[in-house]
């Protein structure tokens, strides 16, 4: 069977070229059609969406959000085609675990609530009014945010759905989109686009969902230059690749990869909470495999508690090897067994060489933890369910040694009493973490977050200010003037 | 075992014709034994797969230490200052740290060098007249294939064989006179070096507008690939340039695929077809493996190669190279570096960490 | 079941019960550490049993009681296989199952009780001590209690044998607690009477009778039987079962 990707308004079906993508396994394959789009089609797709997101600002955004909420109200309900399409498909598109994506859509998908969704707003805005008229302002005068005319987003990864977040911050901002999908995950975004247009016509031409393959084409070249804002997602190399051919103009919002980790006290180390700790950390090492930006690559683990790192890892180990039963890993490709192989290698080579340093888990098994006494740095681990421990004698002294990694930081998992928290949160900050969770929450980011300790919408808007003199200037003209 | 007997009996089993899967296993097997209990690293990496030589019935038994171990341990059983010769692996990676090999004794490097050399390269006369494309192993006392070449020349080099390359590079003159002179003198040359040596000489005769058309039974020799040392060639390009610079056909252009780790070498038959098939011989034995379960890849899929190769008696015999490869008929296809992969996600990957956290420190 | 790879620590395993646990393992391929006491030719022949069922096999003396012999007894095991994935404490001290001539309560001392629980317990306490630190670093493996159906069912009435066996299980089902959060897990095989074995070589054929009336296979256990259940156990087969205890005597106890 084939499944069509991607959102295109202004452009008849028949007139695109389709290219397929194949998932799945040979005996179970799944066809992707996703469009290949022409440059001059591609500037007829952003003429339409241009003017759709002049449309748009003629929206209140409450109007706006009722929309969203009602698109993510539908694929809530595990009766909707699209929903049943989600849960059998994308399970087959990224390897995930079936249970796990379901899950997961859930969790995500509640966060594009009404509540959620004017949480989200009163992040960023005092008056989120603002967005849709000229509001008074401290200073005199009055302002107005405007979103960009054509905001284009390059997504990337397999986390399915993840591209919906910057979608609906693009709407919220009354921006036009032009989303490109990833190959990794194509179909998410497309689904919630074509809902979002059901569900309301009027909005049905403000976005677009394309696709191309990775790398310099006419339709990315296209593409940037209509953008007015671009918002990436990937590694350097490719956003940097992207930087390099916008015009200097254009404003450039890049999310580069990430690396997170965790921070576990030696007050949640008793031998009544272990099971629950080593629990939560395991969860948040299993979810998406570690492929997101929030995954945890390093577990600090404080000495001086009733359980040590070194028993940690064992209940860590264990946990691991339970979820793989619940939620097995995702076939790797040789390339990513490669990566575990080696990561895996390098430590039992330094475990080798003596040292307080355990390798745990089977080799060919579908998770490894190693524990480590050595006053080590955040490295990277090798992806897939591979983890470190690293014994600490206090968790502040983990400050100095993720300093130098500080443009790559994003969360830190924490599992320690009130007063330590707030501590280490400040050193924290200090470093360039922007995000602290409790463990277990690491890859589930609460509704409003700031990505990357960034502002998800301020940061897409610009002010329009009608300063106090135009007032002025223009009572001196009014027909009512004396 | 002790040191000595182990060198007669590698030794004696390099001068056999040939060996069957039992007398390799066996050998196999008793060189594991030598390594185990005399080299303390490898014991530990062992114990940590909880492998030792009673659980070891095999050769595959044996647990393969990825090359990247010979930069953070001491693998050696005889003490490392008592080393005659200390082989260090060439690369940059890893804040210069090399990989050491050390031999407490040429006699085995060199005897598994000799013999097999001969059959591969040498199998129709005894010497020949040589050109050598590498710097000599005064200049380079730790570079295994200094002394590889440094061998050839000795043992089936004419008098006439010469190294050409000097501290400033490739003498391109006198090289051109003295292929000009076999020409004449219709008199086999053999040119033998590192592939990215014969990069600049071939851009060099191109400059000039010159080719050879060397006399029947001359040969071409490289190894090691192109390493980021000169511009990359594909395999078909740089042979097709070396038939036509030098007029010996591909088939006569044989490429030897070697390391400072291992203490023998594969080649090919030539390459009128690349890639060609390697293979080594019976004192060496290949497997293509899955690296993480170290599971041999069903027939005909590519996985990482580890070699076991007897020779290397004194540092360890069984190793994990970070190079992919497919098994065929008669051998295997070499099919360049194993590397990783971007992240799927947004999750930093250990690659991209690394280079990312490079250009922070010198950035 | 394959075993190969796996290596096996059977105490008490020159003769009788442990004895055919270590063939039993070697001939699905294990590599057995077959430990002994006193009789180094019986111990050597087992081994020589176990290699030609086709696994691999050595033996090791030690005083299992003896908390320091029992680490050096796991050090050498580990030392020569590289790893011990599976331990089955099946060494008691030698007892003799006599019906007729078995010391009643008032005959027993509190010595009879003690040297019962050194030969059961304080050797498997030493064992799982000694054997802990190797199966964590892998997190996984099984232990192997060989306990008693007189436990749950005292036909006859061996005080301090009996006792010492329940202690064990008691023993056991605590450590599978404490264990499985690690990936261990710790199970029990409680046989009957099995025959033919060091203890029960004169018990009398008219006891042996009475039992095998009361057993509804009919028949009394061979070591053997008892091997089935302990391979299980110490397999993937039984990978969600820990504090168990699994009846071995032809179901004369039920439950």
């Amino acid at each position: 069977m084939t499944e069509r990707a991607g959102y295109i308004p202004g452009l008849a079906p028949q007139d695109i070229a389709w290219q397929n993508l194949r998932f799945g396994s040979p005996d179970c394959a799944l066809d992707i059609s996703v469009p290949t789009l022409s440059d001059t089609q591609m500037r007829t797709v952003a003429a339409t969406v241009r003017a759709g997101g002049r449309r748009l600002k003629t929206l209140p955004t409450e109007r706006i959000v009722d929309i969203i909420d009602r698109a993510a109200a539908q694929l809530l309900d595990r009766a909707h085609p699209v929903r049943r399409k989600a849960e059998d498909m994308l399970p087959r598109i990224t390897g995930y675990d079936a249970e796990m994506i379901r899950l997961g859509l859930t969790g995500y998908l509640k966060t594009f609530r009404k509540p959620e969704l004017r949480k989200f707003l009163a992040e960023d805005f005092a008056n989120p009014l603002i967005l849709d008229d000229f509001q008074p302002m401290p200073k005199g005068g009055f302002a107005r945010a405007f979103g960009p005319g054509i905001l284009a987003h390059i997504w990337a990864g397999n986390v399915p759905g993840l591209p919906v977040w910057s979608l609906v911050s693009g709407l919220l901002v009354k921006a036009g989109n032009i989303g490109k999908v990833p190959s990794a995950e194509p179909l998410f975004a497309g689904w919630f686009a074509q809902i979002l247009a059901e569900t309301d016509p009027e909005i049905a031409d403000c976005f677009a969902i394309v696709w191309w393959k990775g790398g310099d084409t006419e339709s990315e070249t296209a593409l940037l230059r209509e953008a007015d804002t671009v918002l990436a997602y990937g590694g350097n190399d490719a956003l940097s690749a992207i930087r390099d051919r916008l015009p200097v103009t254009t404003r450039y919002l890049a999310y580069g990869h990430k690396v997170s980790f965790g921070l576990i006290s030696r007050a949640a180390l008793d031998s009544r909470r272990v099971p629950g700790t080593a629990h939560a950390a395991a969860y948040d090492i299993v979810r998406y495999d570690q492929q997101g930006c929030y995954s945890p690559h390093v577990f600090f683990v404080e000495n001086g508690g009733r359980i040590s790192p070194e028993e940690f890892s064992q209940y860590l180990a264990h946990e691991l090897s339970a979820f793989e039963k619940k939620y097995p890993r995702r076939p790797l490709s040789v390339a990513e067994a490669g990566d575990v192989a080696a990561w895996r290698h390098q430590e039992e080579i330094r475990s080798s060489a003596g040292g307080d340093r355990l390798v745990l888990g089977d080799a060919a098994g579908a998770w490894s933890v190693v524990y480590s006494s050595d006053a080590e740095d955040l490295t990277p681990s090798g992806l897939n369910r591979t983890i470190k421990v690293v014994g600490v004698d206090a968790l502040a002294d983990v400050a100095p040694r993720i300093a130098p990694y500080r443009r790559f930081l994003q969360t830190v998992g924490i599992a320690a009493p009130p007063a330590e928290l707030y501590e280490l949160a400040n050193l924290l900050g200090q470093e360039g973490i922007t995000r602290i969770s409790a463990l277990g929450h690491m890859t589930m980011p609460e509704a409003g977050w700031h990505h990357d300790g960034r502002f998800n919408l301020l940061d897409l808007i610009t002010m329009t200010e009608i300063e106090h003199s135009a007032e002025t200037a223009a009572d001196t003209i009014a027909p009512y003037a004396d | 075992m002790t040191q000595d007997e182990i060198i007669r009996r590698l030794l004696d089993f390099i001068a056999a014709d040939d060996a069957t899967e039992s007398a390799f296993n066996r050998l196999a097997l008793e060189v594991f034994a030598y390594q185990f209990e005399n080299n303390s690293p490898f014991r530990q990496f062992c114990m940590q797969r909880g492998r030792t030589p009673r659980t070891a019935k095999t050769w595959r038994d044996i647990p393969a230490v990825p090359i990247n171990a010979f930069k953070e341990l001491t693998l050696s059983c005889c003490p490392p200052e008592e080393a005659a010769r200390v082989f260090m692996t060439s690369g940059t990676t890893k804040a210069g740290v090399k990989g050491k090999s050390y031999h407490p004794t040429l006699a085995v490097y060199d005897a598994s060098m000799i013999t097999h050399f001969k059959k591969r390269f040498m199998p129709d006369r005894d010497r020949i007249d040589m050109g050598i494309l590498f710097p000599d192993e005064s200049a380079m006392p730790n570079s295994s294939l200094a002394h590889y070449l440094a061998l050839a020349r000795e043992h089936f080099g004419t008098g006439d064989s010469r190294y050409e390359i000097g501290e400033t590079g490739i003498d391109f003159d006198a090289l051109f006179a003295r292929l000009a002179q076999a020409e004449k003198t219709g008199e086999p040359y053999a040119l033998l070096g590192a592939s990215y040596s014969f990069v600049p000489l071939l851009d060099e005769m191109k400059r000039r507008n010159l080719t050879f058309a060397l006399p029947v039974g001359s040969r071409m020799f490289d190894t090691g690939g192109f390493k980021g040392q000169s511009r990359e060639l594909s395999l078909d390009d740089f042979y097709n340039q070396l038939s036509t610079g030098f007029g010996v056909p591909r088939s006569r252009c044989i490429n030897m695929y070697g390391m400072t780790e291992l203490s023998t070498q594969f080649y090919d038959n030539g390459n009128a077809v690349c890639p060609s098939v390697k293979s080594g011989p019976h004192w060496i034995r290949s497997r293509v493996i899955n690296p993480l379960t170290g599971e041999d890849v069903p027939d005909g899929e590519t996985g990482v190669l580890s070699h076991c190769d007897l020779a290397h008696f004194n540092i360890v015999s069984t190793i994990l190279t970070e190079d992919a490869g497919v098994v065929v008929d008669g051998g295997f296809l070499l099919l360049g570096r194993a590397d990783g992969e971007e992240a799927r996600g947004c999750s930093m990957a250990v690659e991209e960490f690394l280079k990312a956290a490079d250009v922070a420190a010198t950035g | 079941m394959d075993f190969r790879d796996k290596v096996v620590l059977v105490t008490g395993a020159s003769r009788g019960i442990g004895a055919g646990i270590a063939k039993s393992f070697a001939a699905e391929g294990a590599t057995v550490a077959v430990n002994y006491l006193q009789n180094e030719t019986a111990a050597e022949s087992v081994v020589a049993d176990c290699r030609a069922a086709g696994g691999d096999a050595l033996a090791f003396q030690a005083d299992v009681t003896d908390g320091d012999a029992a680490a050096a007894l796991v050090e050498a095991a580990i030392g020569a296989f590289g790893k011990i994935d599976v331990l089955v404490n099946n060494a008691f001290h030698p007892y003799a199952f006599d019906p007729e001539n078995r010391k009643m309560f008032w005959d027993l001392e509190w010595a009879d009780y003690q040297t019962q629980i050194d030969g059961a317990l304080r050797s498997t306490h030493g064992l799982c001590r000694a054997v802990l630190p190797e199966m964590r670093k892998r997190a996984q493996g099984a232990i192997i209690n060989i306990a008693t159906d007189l436990v749950a069912r005292p036909t006859i009435p061996y005080h301090d044998y009996t006792t010492a066996k329940a202690a064990l299980i008691g023993f056991s089902r605590n450590l599978a607690t404490e264990l499985g959060p690690i990936g261990i897990r710790v199970n029990c095989v409680a046989p009957g009477i099995v025959y033919p074995t060091e203890g029960t070589r004169d018990t009398k054929e008219e006891v042996k009778d009475m039992i095998v009336g009361q057993t509804p296979l009919k028949r009394l256990a061979r070591p053997a039987d008892v091997a089935g259940p302990v391979l299980f156990l110490a397999s993937p087969w039984s990978g969600f079962m820990t504090g168990q205890v699994l009846y071995v005597d032809g179901g004369l106890v039920m439950n």
